[in-house]
Formats: C-alpha cells, sequence, structure tokens
C-alpha cells in the first residue's frame, strides 16, 4: 500500500472518521487515475473483458473493440467468480466445484497457480490498494484474504450466512460481503479483518457493488426482486427499490443504475439520484454478471442462457453487441479490464 | 436399500433448516425441442393452460389457485409416483407465445432438483410448430458433497428425462387431435 494511503487508512481506524475516508478516497481515486482503474466516468475504455463460463469450465477473453471472443482458456471446476489484479496482469478465478481459485497470465493467457480454498469459493474481489484476494466461502460463511502470489489463506473472518459477492472500497480500507441467507451486508476491516458492521438488506442479496463517489453500496436481491441502497457513511439502509425478477447484480454509468434481471431477461435502469425507475431494457436470457466501461459509456452484461457477452450504450440505453462467449456465461465480479 | 433410507431420513431431517431459496453455486440448463405436426397456436392452447399441467405423463393431478399472476398464481402437481411439486407461474406472455414456472417445494423422491424453473418459446414453422422446453436449476442437494442420488448429474439426467418425456408426450396428444 502506498504510504499515503496507509497513513489514511490509519487515521481512519483511529479516529474513525469520514474525514479521513474521504482523504483515503481522493488519494486511491488518483491512484486508481494513475493505474488507469478508475471508476465509471472517469477512466479510460476498458479492453479486454475475462468471462467465467460456468457450463463451460472456461474463462473467455473478449477483444470488447472487436467485438469477439479472442481466447477461451480451460479452468475446470465450474468457474463462476472473478476479479482482476490492480495492474490488470492476473486474472482471478473462483472455482466452487473444485474449491479453487485459479490465477490466469492475461499477457500470456495461461493458468498460472491453482489452490484449494475452503469448502465453496464462489464471490471474489481483490483490494484495489495492496492487491490481496479476498474470497467468500459460501459453505463455510467465511471470507478469506488470499496472497495473490502464492495463494495462501492469510486471514479469516466468520461472516454471515453464505456469503455470495464481496467488493473493496476505492481506498481499499473496508470489504463488504453480501450475507445471503442473512440478508445483510457485513463490512470488514481490511487492516484488523474483522467485521466492524453489518446492514440490513432486501431478501437473499446476492451481488453487491460499491459506489465510492456517492459513498453508497448496491446489493441485488434475489428473493425479494429488489435492490438495497446502502449509506455506507451511516451504515445503514437508504431503501430497498424494486426492480425485475431474480435480479443479480449492479452496475453504475452516469447517473444510472443498472441491475441484472435473471428471470426476467431484462436489465432494470434506475436514476441514481431519485431512485425510480428509468427504462427496463431487453437482453439476453438470463443475464447476470454486470460491470459499467470506466469511461461510464457502455455496461457490459454476461447472459448465462444465451452464452453471450452483451453491451449497453449508456446513452441511448439500447443492447448494441452481442458477443459470442462460452457456455454459461456468469462473471461474477469485476471482469473488465 | 436400508442405507438409501437412512439417507433421506437424514435429508428430510434437515430440510427445514435449508432455506426454500439455497442452492447449490452451480446452475445446470437442459434444453429439449420437437416439432409438433399442428399449428403454433394450438401448442400455445395446450401450454398456456396454466392450471392443467396433466398433459405431462409423469402427472396424475393438476391444481392451480385462480387468476394468471407472476409469482402469485401457484400450482400442485401431484406424480403418479405419488409424490407432489408445487411451481409457481414466473412469465406468461401470449403475444410472443412464452409461459415459463418455477417450482417452489420439491419432494426430491419426484425429482432431485431445487428451483427448477421451465421456459417454453413456441415457434412456427410452416404449418408445423418447433417447441422448446428450457430447464435451468440446481441440483436436489443444497449443500456441499452430495449423494450421487441428489448430484448436478442426477439432476441434469432427471431433467433431461423429464422434458423430453413431456415433449413427446405433448407432440402425441396434439397430433392425434385430442
Amino acid at each position: 500500500m502506498p504510504p499515503t494511503a496507509r497513513a489514511a487508512n490509519q487515521s481512519f481506524r483511529q479516529n474513525g472518521r469520514w474525514a479521513a475516508a474521504a482523504v483515503a478516497s481522493l488519494v486511491a481515486l488518483a491512484f486508481a487515475l494513475h493505474l488507469g482503474a478508475a471508476r465509471a466516468g472517469e477512466g479510460t475504455t476498458a479492453k479486454n473483458a475475462y468471462v467465467t463460463n460456468q457450463l463451460g469450465n472456461s474463462l473467455s477473453v473478449v477483444d470488447l473493440g472487436a467485438g469477439k471472443q479472442t481466447a477461451e482458456i480451460t479452468i475446470g471446476g465450474k468457474p463462476a467468480g472473478i476479479a482482476l489484479s490492480p495492474d490488470g496482469s492476473r486474472a482471478y478465478v473462483a472455482a466452487p466445484d473444485s474449491r479453487e481459485i485459479v490465477s490466469v497470465d492475461t499477457v500470456t493467457q495461461k493458468v498460472l497457480k491453482r489452490a484449494n480454498i475452503g469448502q465453496g469459493p464462489l464471490g471474489i474481489a481483490v483490494n484495489p490498494q495492496s492487491g490481496v484476494i479476498y474470497v467468500a466461502d459460501w459453505y463455510e460463511h467465511r471470507l478469506y484474504a488470499v496472497d495473490p502470489l502464492t495463494l495462501a489463506i492469510t486471514a479469516t473472518v466468520a461472516t454471515g450466512q453464505s456469503p455470495s459477492g464481496v467488493a473493496v472500497t476505492a481506498d481499499g480500507s473496508n470489504i463488504l460481503t453480501a450475507d445471503r441467507d442473512s440478508n445483510q451486508v457485513s463490512i470488514i476491516d481490511a487492516a484488523t479483518f474483522k467485521v466492524t458492521a453489518t446492514m440490513p438488506t432486501g431478501e437473499r442479496p446476492f451481488g453487491v457493488t460499491i459506489d465510492d463517489a456517492a459513498g453508497r453500496a448496491y446489493t441485488a436481491n434475489v428473493a425479494s426482486n429488489s435492490m438495497t441502497v446502502l449509506d455506507l457513511k451511516a451504515r445503514t439502509q437508504l431503501q430497498d427499490v424494486p426492480v425485475g425478477l431474480r435480479p443479480y447484480a449492479v452496475a453504475r454509468a452516469g447517473n444510472a443504475l443498472f441491475v441484472t434481471n435473471q428471470h426476467a431477461e431484462s436489465v432494470s435502469v434506475i436514476d441514481a439520484t431519485s431512485l425510480s425507475p428509468i427504462k427496463t431494457i431487453r437482453v439476453g436470457s438470463f443475464p447476470e454478471g454486470i460491470e459499467a466501461d470506466p469511461t461510464g459509456t457502455a455496461i457490459w452484461v454476461a447472459c448465462w442462457d444465451a452464452n453471450t457477452l452483451e453491451k449497453i450504450d449508456v446513452a441511448t440505453l439500447t443492447v448494441v453487441a452481442r458477443i459470442p462467449v462460452g457456455e454459461g456465461p456468469r462473471a461474477f465480479g469485476k471482469f473488465l479490464r | 436399500m436400508q442405507k438409501l433410507v437412512k439417507a433421506f431420513t437424514v435429508l428430510f431431517a434437515l430440510l427445514p433448516f435449508a432455506a426454500a431459496h439455497a442452492h447449490g453455486p452451480s446452475r445446470q440448463k437442459v434444453v429439449e425441442t420437437i416439432e409438433i405436426n399442428a399449428p403454433a397456436d394450438k401448442v400455445w392452447a395446450v401450454i398456456s393452460n396454466y392450471k392443467d399441467f396433466t398433459w405431462h405423463p409423469d402427472i396424475a393431478k393438476s391444481e392451480a389457485n385462480d387468476g394468471m399472476e407472476v409469482e402469485k398464481t401457484k400450482r400442485s402437481l401431484t406424480f403418479k409416483k405419488g409424490g407432489v411439486v408445487t411451481d409457481k407461474l414466473m412469465a406468461y406472455e401470449p403475444d410472443r407465445k412464452y409461459i415459463s414456472y418455477m417450482t417452489v417445494d420439491v419432494d426430491l423422491k419426484m425429482l432431485p432438483v431445487s428451483g427448477y424453473s421451465s421456459y417454453f418459446t413456441v415457434t412456427p414453422d410452416g404449418d408445423k410448430t418447433k417447441l422448446e422446453w428450457k430447464g435451468a436449476f440446481y441440483r436436489g442437494y443444497v449443500n456441499n458433497n452430495p449423494p450421487p442420488e441428489l448430484s448436478d448429474k442426477a439432476a441434469v439426467d432427471a431433467v433431461t428425462a423429464f422434458q423430453r418425456a413431456g415433449l413427446e408426450a405433448l407432440k402425441a396428444k396434439i397430433e392425434s387431435g385430442s
């Protein structure tokens, strides 16, 4: 971690004031911009997508500019979760069936290393500052910190029941898990690796997404067909917003939130300020993993049943590309580079 | 056999703790299609009648509450083997001849699955009709280390047979004019 970010983090821990977090966020933002990994609206266009194909046991590499898959790397173990290292040189895949984390070199497009992690590794995220990997264990109800080089577990914390989605704040100070069967989000301090708070959500939250600029987080709640908006400063639920059938995950671009509705073949578009619906976009069958391009001009959606990665143009709110990928794409996590 | 009975006893003892929506991390898919020698309207008339699922050869009795409301209209299916599976309507779109439903409670001895959703798509092909039945589901055992009879493979095999048998019976029923 850069010294300035560490100092800011320590200050944050000591006095617990969000002013410190704001400083940390600014520092983090500066670094993120520097690394070309800024949040939607502030970065350069993503070049590639790394899409986990759960039924196909593979990882698709998609050239987003050319609009086609350029490689399909064999992974095994029914891969679902995906995360990228801060510099984009590694893709980390969570394979729940073989209980493994698989590290892939994004340059050579080869598997570098694989390691058994827990009983049901599913959700995965990377600390944008330290590069530490976090893996949620669906069956053991824990979050692991995993060393990115050795893939060894370095710390473990108990979460709520069946943690699924994982997200990390841009300053690297806090980790969120969507505890699906506890209807809550846990906040874990990245430095101490302890749960510092839980926030109630709708029923069965699956994906969790952090909106650093707004100081908010969003969960897609599978059973209540809703999206919960969480205030990360007050550490409370702000609102539970109705979306489509069986929502999976949320992304933000511009002033809109995009939610994949697995059973409705659609993406709900919600105004990020008023939280009222703007539009429902028909996409491929079983839309799941979703992420905004860093420029905020496009949204990418993996469609599990249609076997596609689809591009939504944010200006017109229409699907402008459907790229065939492997069998059963989930792309659960951050998959754009 | 005794071992199997024991396994099921343990399983059912555990069931109340397994939330209705819980599932393993890996969703499975089975797609079956059939060509029916009848116009699309005729095929749609049978499969859109959510209340009556007795066209499936495994089903003895089919009862549903009134209406066609997504997630509210529910159905109870009694299998000829004796067990009961309940499901609910998930989509009903007559304009594009599309209907979907999803299991709520499943007797695992009838179908070793959980969260099994079915999607029917009717496509006219001249004076014939192509009918697709797509199933998306999880295995019957929602925790880790499933017994063989409740594994991913068992679920895929059972759903494949269930959908195939259903489509063939439906084709025979419609083409014979009954």
